[in-house]
């Protein structure tokens, strides 16, 4: 047999909040027996942009902030491939903000997780997007990823998850992958992943979460109670986590693909199509 | 009823016989300029002759003056040449832009609705045949807009085209809109007749006439985006952008047809990693953008070089720099393709002068793309990108699909180890797709090792950087060798490229009856220069004008750092906006030979 790659130890320090999220990727992936060598993963630029080396897939390291685009264009390509991107804030929320939207309108069935802790610890520590008012004297408002997404009407899945709560980021993980598999459209789960050297936000966490799914009156198919659970749990300073909304919307691949076999599998020679070829000619004579 | 015109100035003319005649139609934009140019190359193409066109628009949608210029000939044509036989001019801006290009003996076709053209604004012995067109449009038609087809009438009297073609070809391009557009639009032709009968419109040209060319009229961009699809590309992103826009167009409308797909992203750098991310998997990927989107991409490009993924990126130059002058032809981005980017990496610049070369050179740069696991630019400019051209028709036999190192399943079963950057004497490594069981890679845009894992090793680093360059030394077997043209014994040479092409050729035969011999080295790889085919030209002539669209002479400037010969060459430039006429590069080379000889 082919020998290929072994993946690599973490870069990251100890106690950092990405290593509870390869975790619950390994087990989510492992537990819904998705064929290692049908999935990709694209990695964004900064630490947790490395999670790609820690696991046997497909692995992709992207440019900064163009994961998105990126993966949405490795599923049209192959709709059969389970598709991960994964970053961090600055890469998505930052630098990729822009795509974050687009993708979010497109609804590529792919899934993002973010690696969110506020902050750049690449390049030790400056604040990102979402870093918490007066980290490093930054008087921004932070950005609310998950407010974002509920707020783009074809939006069919967000989630928030936390490094320290492994049950719940396990369940996430498995719900995205479904999603995403099932070819139901873009799978978007935050993740709260503290950084213990810049910006060590456990102990503040911990205490601020709070699960909408722990009550199970929560309807989370309904986009504006999702949107209103989850400002009132923002606006009385805690944060909302759980699977806060999933509805339904025309994928990307339904939108673009219209043949059964996927591009990358095409047979590209001309002999193949030369009547369809000569047709599209005609315009010109 | 009774037709209100002005009265005319009738000719007395017997047709002259030509073969070859150019006309201008002008007006503000949305008169329906281009419609008249494009109904007329159709006719042209009825009675065997070769068209060439250009169009002169402003970046707004409606108003503005827009005007199009139509060439047709006995023989094939490449630019619009020196001057005009025949104008159609919708208001006075149009003789004010046009006049001093009429010939001697010019014909204007002019729209009085707004009164009667001031005649000392002709020079003499111009005929002028005037008619209230959109008034009468308006009020016979209900549609001034139909003035166009109305003029179109009276410049095929004109032009000594039949009336039946001139019916013929109106039904063509309108039969697919049918009712009430075809409709209108034959009625407008029947009244532009009657007009030029009671204008008594003469013949003032006699084109010889033959069967219908066996021959294609398209746009570079058209015949690009044709040869991506027939190349086997499937995945097509880009960001609207004038001059590259009718890629996007045309591969929306078609690719959907063999399972591809064409998506507008949100910007230019979302579309060339989108290109990105479907060449890992494994689909021949393209985007098209112009000077602005390039900046937008060019971090996209370094990606491609060293992830090592096969990218194809077709860069329409036009006026810079910044938003530049956004519908207007210039040639200066040679500079940004050969050089653009962060760090040392490997790219090629290949540059179609035809469209025959869009078609043909776009399925070589696919093929070149995925042989060697690189970034390729196809680098054209706006006049050949938008310009009509009559061209044979493509030969789809010749196509052939060269995938390099893109393994299968067997041959990846066959190989004890499979590392995707493996070191290898030609530069370039197997490539798996995602999919494949035991194919596993890393790729990535860091400096990495073998396997694909992050790496800054000093070691490392200078073999795989060494190994991503070779590449481009092998390649240039592959690379499309540039055309001689002209006196093999000349002493003066030129050196161009793109669509210069045709103007180069036309100022080598006004030299040549000048008594100056020349030749001409048409070159289509820009990067890296094939250096012996330069060297070679260069030792066999004294002097070698380089003609470019540009201030700097960006390709000059290339020439003089890959190969040398610095006092051998002189630049022709122009950066005005528009393309090079080839009475300016006869005038331009007499008066600096004269210089030199002096």
């Amino acid at each position: 047999m082919t020998e290929y790659f072994k993946p690599v130890t973490p870069i990251w320090c100890p106690g950092c909040g990405d290593f509870g999220v390869l975790a619950a990727l390994k087990k989510a992936l492992s537990e819904l027996k998705i064929p290692p060598h049908e999935t990709v993963i694209v990695g964004g630029i900064g630490c947790s942009g490395h999670i790609h080396n820690d696991l046997l897939v497909y692995g992709y390291h992207a440019l900064h902030g163009r994961l998105l685009t990126t993966a949405t264009a490795i599923k049209l390509a192959n709709p059969k491939l389970t598709v991960i991107a994964a970053g961090g804030d600055g890469d998505g929320y930052a630098i990729g903000g822009n795509h974050f939207i687009h993708a979010l309108r497109r609804n590529p069935s792919i899934v993002y997780i973010v690696m969110n802790n506020g902050t750049y610890g690449l390049t030790k520590g400056q604040p990102s997007p979402t870093a918490q008012v007066g980290y490093e004297g930054t008087q921004e408002i932070p950005f609310e990823p998950v407010l974002t997404a509920l707020s783009i009407r074809s939006s069919t899945f967000v989630a928030r998850g936390f490094s320290g709560n492994q049950p719940q980021l396990v369940y996430l993980f498995k719900e995205a992958l479904n999603h995403a598999n099932s070819l139901k459209g873009f799978a978007f789960v935050d993740v709260l992943s503290p950084c213990v050297t810049y910006n060590d936000t456990y102990a503040v966490w911990r205490k601020a979460v709070v699960d909408v799914n722990a009550d199970k009156n929560y309807d989370y198919t309904d986009r504006k109670k999702a949107f209103e659970t989850a400002l009132s749990i923002i606006e009385s300073g805690g944060i909302p986590t759980g699977l806060l909304y999933k509805g339904e919307s025309k994928s990307f691949e339904q939108m673009m693909l219209h043949d059964s076999t996927p591009m990358a599998l095409q047979n590209l020679s001309p002999e193949q199509n030369l009547e369809k070829y000569k047709q599209l000619l005609t315009r010109f004579k | 009823m009774s037709l209100t015109y002005e009265e005319s100035k009738v000719v007395k003319v017997s047709p002259k016989a030509v073969n070859d005649i150019k006309v201008m139609v002008g007006g503000q934009g949305g008169d329906g300029t281009l419609t008249v140019i494009s109904l007329l190359a159709r006719c042209f193409k009825e009675i065997g002759l070769y068209t060439y066109d250009s169009r002169n628009v402003l970046s707004r949608i409606r108003g503005g003056h827009a005007d199009g210029v139509l060439r047709a000939s006995t023989r094939e044509i490449l630019s619009v040449g020196d001057d005009l036989d025949v104008l159609v001019a919708f208001d006075e801006e149009a003789v004010a832009v046009a006049r001093n290009l009429l010939v001697n003996d010019a014909v204007v076709i002019y729209d009085s609705s707004r009164g009667p053209l001031r005649k000392e604004l002709l020079p003499a012995g111009v005929s002028l045949y005037e008619a209230k067109m959109g008034e009468i449009a308006g009020t016979e038609l209900k549609k001034t807009l139909l003035k166009n087809t109305i003029s179109f009438a009276i410049l095929c009297r004109v032009l000594g085209v039949k009336d039946e073609i001139a019916q013929k070809v109106v039904r063509m391009r309108y039969q697919r809109k049918g009712g009430e557009v075809l409709e209108g639009n034959l009625k407008a032709l029947e009244i532009g007749f009657r007009l030029a009968d009671e204008l008594g419109v003469a013949t003032h040209y006699a084109l010889p006439v033959s069967e219908p060319l066996d021959r294609i009229q398209i746009i570079g961009d058209e015949a690009i985006a044709f040869g991506f699809i027939v190349g086997g590309g499937r995945f097509y992103a880009g960001y609207p952008i004038t001059p590259a826009s009718e890629i996007l167009e045309y591969l929306q409308a078609n690719l959907p047809k063999f399972g591809g797909v064409a998506i507008q992203a949100e910007d230019e750098i979302s579309a060339i990693n989108m290109a990105l991310g479907a060449s890992l998997a494994g689909v021949r990927a393209m985007v098209a953008t112009s000077g602005p989107g390039q900046d937008l991409m060019t971090e996209g490009v370094g990606q491609a070089a060293e992830a090592e993924l096969p990218l194809v990126i077709v860069e329409v130059q036009r006026a810079g720099p910044s938003t530049g002058m956004p519908t207007k032809h210039e040639q200066s981005d040679v500079n940004h393709v050969v050089f653009g980017g962060h760090g040392d990496f490997p790219r090629i610049v290949i540059a179609p002068a035809d469209a025959t070369d869009c078609f043909y050179m776009t399925i070589d740069a696919l093929n070149l793309a995925e042989k060697y696991q690189l970034p390729v630019f196809i680098l054209i400019d706006q006049a050949l990108a938008q310009n009509t051209q009559t061209v044979p028709e493509f030969d789809l036999t010749k196509v052939k699909i060269d995938r390099g190192k893109l393994l299968t399943q067997e041959q990846l079963n066959a190989l004890p180890v499979y590392k995707r950057y493996e070191f290898t004497e030609d530069g370039v490594s197997a490539r798996t797709i995602p999919g494949m069981p035991n194919g596993f890679f890393q790729v990535t845009g860091n400096e990495h090792n073998e396997w694909g894992f992050v790496s800054t090793d000093p070691v490392n680093r200078t073999k795989i950087m060494r190994k991503r360059m070779i590449k481009l030394e092998v390649a240039k077997a592959d690379l499309p060798r540039g055309r001689v043209y002209g006196d093999q014994s000349a002493r003066v040479g030129f050196i161009s490229f793109g669509s210069n092409v045709g103007a180069v050729l036309e100022a080598m035969e006004q030299l040549k009856s000048r008594g100056i011999t020349t030749k001409f080295l048409l070159l289509r790889t820009i990067y890296p220069l094939i250096t012996e085919e330069v060297s070679d030209f260069l030792e066999s002539v004294d002097v070698a004008f380089v003609v470019e669209c540009n201030l700097t002479g960006q390709l000059r400037g290339l020439i003089r750092r890959e190969v040398g010969y610095a006092d051998k060459l002189i630049g022709i430039n122009k950066f005005d906006g528009t393309s090079f006429r080839p009475k300016e590069i006869t005038e331009q080379v007499v008066s600096r030979l004269n210089a030199l000889s002096r």
